[in-house]
């Protein structure tokens, strides 16, 4: 019984329709247009669900539908989609929340006259990433890789008339087009090493031995460049921030739950690849580690709500990278485990922040304050996204991140391990913060917010939910999920580790909670304590550690400033060269045509001109006429 | 019953169609302005409409040239010593996978120009008079099978395009077109040195027949012991030749700079002439003559090509990345671009060329299409600066959002020709030159900051006060948009419709494989 593998394709079908369907008539259905787009993902949801069920409780097999696209000179190009354990998983998490964040919109745009078109760039996003996530190869998951990438353009500079989103969206496209270059290359070297673009031909070969190591290691790097842009990792994260611009549900949907979460997919879908080299894997842990306590102690002193949760998504895709390249199988399972908790938290996080915005139209959190008095349901919910980003029992993000370190110190990096655990110290501290300040205290806001319609909290409730329970599908003992996503991979799943390492990491977060109560709820310790004792470290903070404006002095002002030179070469050396040599032709021309004008009679000395230079030249190459 | 051969006229009609529209002009008289760009566009419509059959009856399995017409045409007489000889030129026109895209590339960008040309202001007669003679020289460029009749067809395209930037273009157009003549002349008069030089060696004006005289191991050119032998300095001297005679028209750095005054100075339906298609007739001529007759001295000087391309296209991305108008990133983009075609052939394999072909093609479309999006802005602008547009997407979302959609089909976006075109130069050029290649991807990168940067610069931002009653796209400006943006997706969602036309003669065109 594999009807539903069968018919996977029809998961991106539908809104791939709803996206043709709005761009025809979008603008005549006005707000109506948000329901094409919910009605497309619903379907593409319950398709998914089913899809998931038949793979997970059935046990059935990979399934692989090609179709023939084009033939590169003579070499057929294939098509099609494929449904393995990681890919049904991916399908219910990008419909799941694209389908909530569907019927979010239509309340939190509900005023924006350009509804239809957000909605047209909504449906087209989750075309491109359910076609993304059930590619069998990788030139077709490099286009829906790009397609993503344009659709996160395009909400990014939604608002096109305010300057800063126009800035945020350029940015967005520049730098991961930079990581995607790596996937680019990676992409036409190993077809030039295996014949295919597909992900089991790659395997095979990998595994026949057919390529050396410094190919396996330079494929895997260049690979993880691409997932480096994707997913924000240092040093291409500096688009993710700034991203916050779009529309705060599609900082749900895209820069939290699904795309910026492409990057950890396309490595854990590569994963045979990188798993051959020991180097590979090494620069992803290392990459994915920095990255997370990079971004993290960024989050500790930003003051704008999205941009807190945006470091904290950076961050957090550092972790799920970090035990990616840092533990095999096991890794393996914990990251995209906490792919999948992380999608449901962080996704509730943003639209609970949202749903803030959208009653106070501010993001400085320190313009807030008291809101849990006025936005009771808001407040609960966004509480607990922030214990299950923290890690607190029972909530879904302990039992992932736990899962994480436990996979770490298994594999014995423990230098990673401590990062990870100083990391989740940060985490803790600065979502409480930004939790404290924002509904704790006295507000600081002229008018009274409102708690929002239930179109918006009844998504965030169903996420809430999920966020409390979802990790629950994979407890120490009973890995349904690691189990069944490392079906067929080398590598034991069994993991002794000691018991300090759970006590260890829920003390961390509770102390990093403490603090911050002490600081921002409490107000025990002055808000200033540390700036005031270390304020080099608080700028170098706060100020993102300069890394926008090394940036703009390495790279963006030396090529601006290269282009106006080649740009002066360009008129007055190479084409004043020309000009010389017209000039001259010119008087020559005069001479010869004192009688006539017109141009048509320079044209002819010019040939002339050009016949004489020829003749000469192949003279002296000594080939003419023997 | 007799049957009309189609097979054998078509190419012919379809190369003298637009006489039927320059006849139809002359009868008509010149103060209906109307009428008069109505035959005009009509009369463009027609060989679009022959090179659709073309396409259609196209035989995807021949490897050879296909709607052949060979008859006798003039016979030239040449004082010998024994007397009067006669040389006799044929008229022999036809197509294969690398031509006939380039002819229906021609006849559409040639109608769609037809049609952006309707805001000619002035002598409109004469305009359209000129404009079809400058088709039927596209058109035959691509369908020559000789020597001769390739050298007619450049000069009528190119000479018609001189009177066309002399008196339709903009302030300082004179300037301009004399720039384009003093070019294009130049690169006329090496072509045509090197075509007799062709000729004195092989005695024949046919294309193939050069070719396969140069390339046969058994014929007389390369047997070492016969006073017909061409030496191997002759034989790169004219591949070199060759290569800057089409050079200068494809452009190649530093030969470009005469596309730089003529892209700011031509009327706008020129430009998307010059960039949609007349340039692809430098890159045509390298391909079908100077890899087709010397193939060693291409694979000798891949590397060179190589660089030549890696060259334009980051010399050009560099140079777009800074310039001031709109047009000017546009002319450095298609020097960008066509850096690309170059990098196809320097791969010198079969997946490179089909990018290539698959560039030239794509290009066409792309820089057609925006070209013709920045003149429905400048319409209404009346401006083409960056500085001061920007903010159009508020007033002109249809227009902005097809603009947009132009330029990221130019910086490659996947779903569009320009992604297929780029991946397989590149695939192609990674199997032979790889160091080339590596650095040529940082064009990608390139060229997405500078089509953003222009692109973001004019829609978005802040909405400017004085644009406040800019009207949308008309009707009929919404045709070229949405044929050549139907184009642009076809080929990138179902390459087929291309690859399958280039497949069976892509081997006969790469060096080393077949002949």
């Amino acid at each position: 019984m594999e009807q539903m593998l069968e018919n996977a394709w029809l998961i991106p079908l539908f809104p791939l329709i709803a996206f043709i369907v709005l761009v025809a008539i979008g603008k005549q259905l006005k707000q109506g247009a948000a329901y094409i787009g919910i009605l497309a993902t619903l379907a593409s949801f319950v398709l998914s669900l089913f899809t998931f069920f038949e793979r997970f409780r059935d046990g059935a097999e990979t399934y692989f539908q090609p179709v023939e696209w084009f033939s590169i000179a003579g070499f057929d190009v294939i098509m099609g989609y494929e449904i393995t354990q990681l890919n049904a998983m991916m399908l219910v998490i990008v419909s799941l929340v694209s389908l909530l964040v569907h019927i979010y919109s239509r309340g939190y745009m509900d005023q924006d006259e350009r509804l239809p078109v957000f909605y047209q760039y909504l449906a087209l996003f989750t075309f491109s990433m359910l076609g993304l996530v059930i590619s069998p190869n990788l030139l077709q998951l490099y286009i829906f890789w790009e397609l993503v990438g344009v659709c996160s353009f395009l909400l990014v500079g939604f608002y096109f008339y305010k300057p800063e989103a126009r800035a945020a969206a350029k940015k967005a496209f520049i730098v991961t087009r930079i990581g995607d270059v790596g996937l680019f290359i990676a992409i036409i070297l190993l077809f030039w090493w295996t014949g295919s673009f597909a992900y089991n031909d790659i395997f095979n070969a990998v595994e026949n031995g057919n390529l050396e190591s410094w190919q396996i290691t330079l494929a895997a790097i260049l690979i993880f460049i691409g997932a480096m842009g994707k997913s924000g990792q240092f040093p291409l994260h500096t688009w993710l921030p700034d991203a916050m611009e779009g529309p705060t549900p599609v900082s749900a949907l895209i820069h939290a739950a699904t795309m910026v979460a492409a990057g950890v997919y396309l490595v854990a879908a590569t994963f045979d690849l990188f798993t051959a080299s020991e180097t590979a894997l090494t620069v992803v842990a290392y990459v994915g580690g920095f990255t997370a306590i990079f971004a993290a102690s960024i989050g500790l002193t930003q003051t704008d709500i999205k941009r807190i949760l945006a470091y904290s998504t950076v961050s957090q895709l550092g972790y799920m990278m970090l035990a990616l390249g840092a533990a095999a199988a096991v890794g393996y399972a914990a990251s995209t485990f906490h792919l999948m908790t992380h999608a449901f938290f962080k996704a509730l996080l943003f639209l609970a922040a949202g749903s803030v915005i959208h009653a106070v139209h501010t993001q400085d959190i320190f313009k807030m304050g008291g809101l849990w008095k006025e936005m009771k349901v808001t407040a609960w919910l966004f509480l607990i996204g922030c214990l299950a980003i923290a890690g607190i029992p029972p909530f879904s993000g302990f039992w992932s991140k736990e899962e994480i370190l436990l996979a770490v110190y298994h594999a014995e990096r423990f230098d990673l391990f401590w990062i990870a655990v100083i990391t989740a110290f940060f985490t803790a501290f600065y979502m409480f913060r930004l939790f404290f300040v924002t509904f704790t205290g006295e507000t600081k806001l002229q008018q009274k917010a409102h708690e929002s319609p239930i179109v918006m909290t009844g998504p965030m409730m169903i996420l809430g939910v999920l966020a409390v329970i979802s990790g629950f599908i994979n407890t120490p003992w009973n890995p349904v999920l690691s189990e069944w996503l490392t079906e067929g991979m080398e590598g034991s799943l069994h993991v002794e580790a000691p018991v300090w390492i759970t006590v260890v990491a829920v003390i961390v977060s509770l102390a990093g909670i403490g603090l911050a109560w002490m600081m921002y709820g409490k107000g025990s310790l002055a808000q200033n304590w540390f700036s005031a004792r270390v304020p080099l470290l608080y700028q170098l903070s706060y100020r993102k550690y300069y890394i926008d404006e090394i940036y703009d002095s390495v790279f963006v002002r030396p090529l601006n400033g290269l282009g106006k030179i080649v740009y002066l070469f360009d008129i007055y050396v190479v084409d004043g060269l020309v000009q010389l040599t017209a000039r001259i032709t010119g008087a020559i021309g005069q001479l010869g045509a004192r009688m006539q004008n017109g141009q048509i009679q320079t044209y002819g000395v010019v040939t002339m001109i050009g016949l004489v230079l020829l003749i000469v030249g192949m003279a002296v190459a000594g080939g003419y006429f023997q | 019953m007799m049957e009309f051969d189609l097979q054998r006229y078509l190419l012919t009609m379809i190369v003298l169609s637009p006489l039927l529209g320059i006849l139809a002009l002359l009868l008509t008289p010149r103060h209906r302005a109307g009428t008069v760009k109505l035959i005009g566009i009509v009369a463009a419509f027609i060989p679009l409409l022959l090179s659709l059959v073309m396409y259609v009856q196209f035989d995807l399995n021949q490897e050879e040239m296909q709607f052949i017409q060979q008859m006798e045409w003039i016979n030239i007489p040449i004082p010998l010593s024994t007397g009067v000889g006669y040389l006799p030129i044929a008229y022999e026109v036809g197509v294969d996978g690398l031509s006939m895209p380039l002819v229906l590339l021609a006849s559409l960008i040639a109608f769609l120009g037809a049609i952006a040309s309707n805001t000619v202001s002035k002598r409109w007669k004469e305009f359209y008079i000129i404009y079809l003679v400058m088709e039927i020289g596209l058109l035959g460029v691509f369908m020559s099978l000789n020597l001769f009749l390739f050298f007619i067809f450049f000069e009528l395209a190119l000479i018609p395009m001189f009177f066309l930037i002399a008196i339709w273009g903009f302030m300082d157009r004179e300037k301009a077109a004399i720039k384009f003549l003093i070019y294009n002349g130049v690169g006329s008069g090496i072509m045509l040195i090197s075509f007799i030089l062709l000729f004195i060696i092989t005695m024949t004006l046919n294309i193939q027949e050069i070719a396969s005289q140069f390339t046969d191991p058994l014929s007389q050119l390369n047997a070492s012991d016969q006073y017909t032998f061409v030496t191997e300095n002759m034989r790169m001297g004219l591949f070199i030749a060759l290569l800057i005679a089409f050079g200068i028209k494809m452009p190649i750095v530093p030969f470009h700079t005469w596309m730089l005054k003529s892209y700011q100075e031509s009327p706008f339906a020129m430009i998307m002439i010059s960039s949609g298609i007349m340039i692809k007739m430098g890159a045509y001529g390298i391909i079908r003559l100077g890899v087709g007759f010397f193939p060693q001295w291409a694979l000798d000087l891949a590397p060179m090509l190589a660089l030549l391309g890696l060259i334009n296209l980051l010399y050009g991305a560099v140079l777009a990345l800074v310039q001031k108008d709109l047009k000017m990133v546009l002319a450095y983009s298609s020097v960008s671009h066509m850096g690309i075609v170059l990098l196809g052939i320097a791969a010198m394999n079969e997946v490179g060329f089909q990018g290539a072909i698959f560039q030239m093609v794509s290009h066409g479309l792309i820089a057609a299409l925006l070209i013709y999006m920045i003149a429905v802005i400048y319409e209404r602008t009346q401006t083409t600066t960056l500085r001061e547009l920007g903010g159009l997407a508020g007033q002109m979302p249809f227009i902005s959002g097809i603009f947009l959609a132009a330029s990221l089909a130019s910086l490659g976006l996947p779903g569009m020709s320009g992604f297929i075109s780029e991946f397989q130069s590149f695939l192609g050029l990674f199997n032979s030159l790889p160091v080339y290649a590596a650095i040529g991807t940082l064009g990608i990168i390139l060229t997405a900051v500078y089509m953003l940067r222009a692109t973001l610069q004019t829609t978005f931002g802040p909405k400017q006060e004085r644009f406040h009653d800019v009207v949308d796209a008309r009707p009929i400006e919404v045709v070229p948009m949405a044929v050549l943006l139907a184009l642009v997706i076809l080929i990138g969602i179902h390459p087929a419709v291309l690859s399958d036309v280039v497949r069976a003669t892509l081997q006969n065109l790469v060096p080393g494989i077949g002949g």
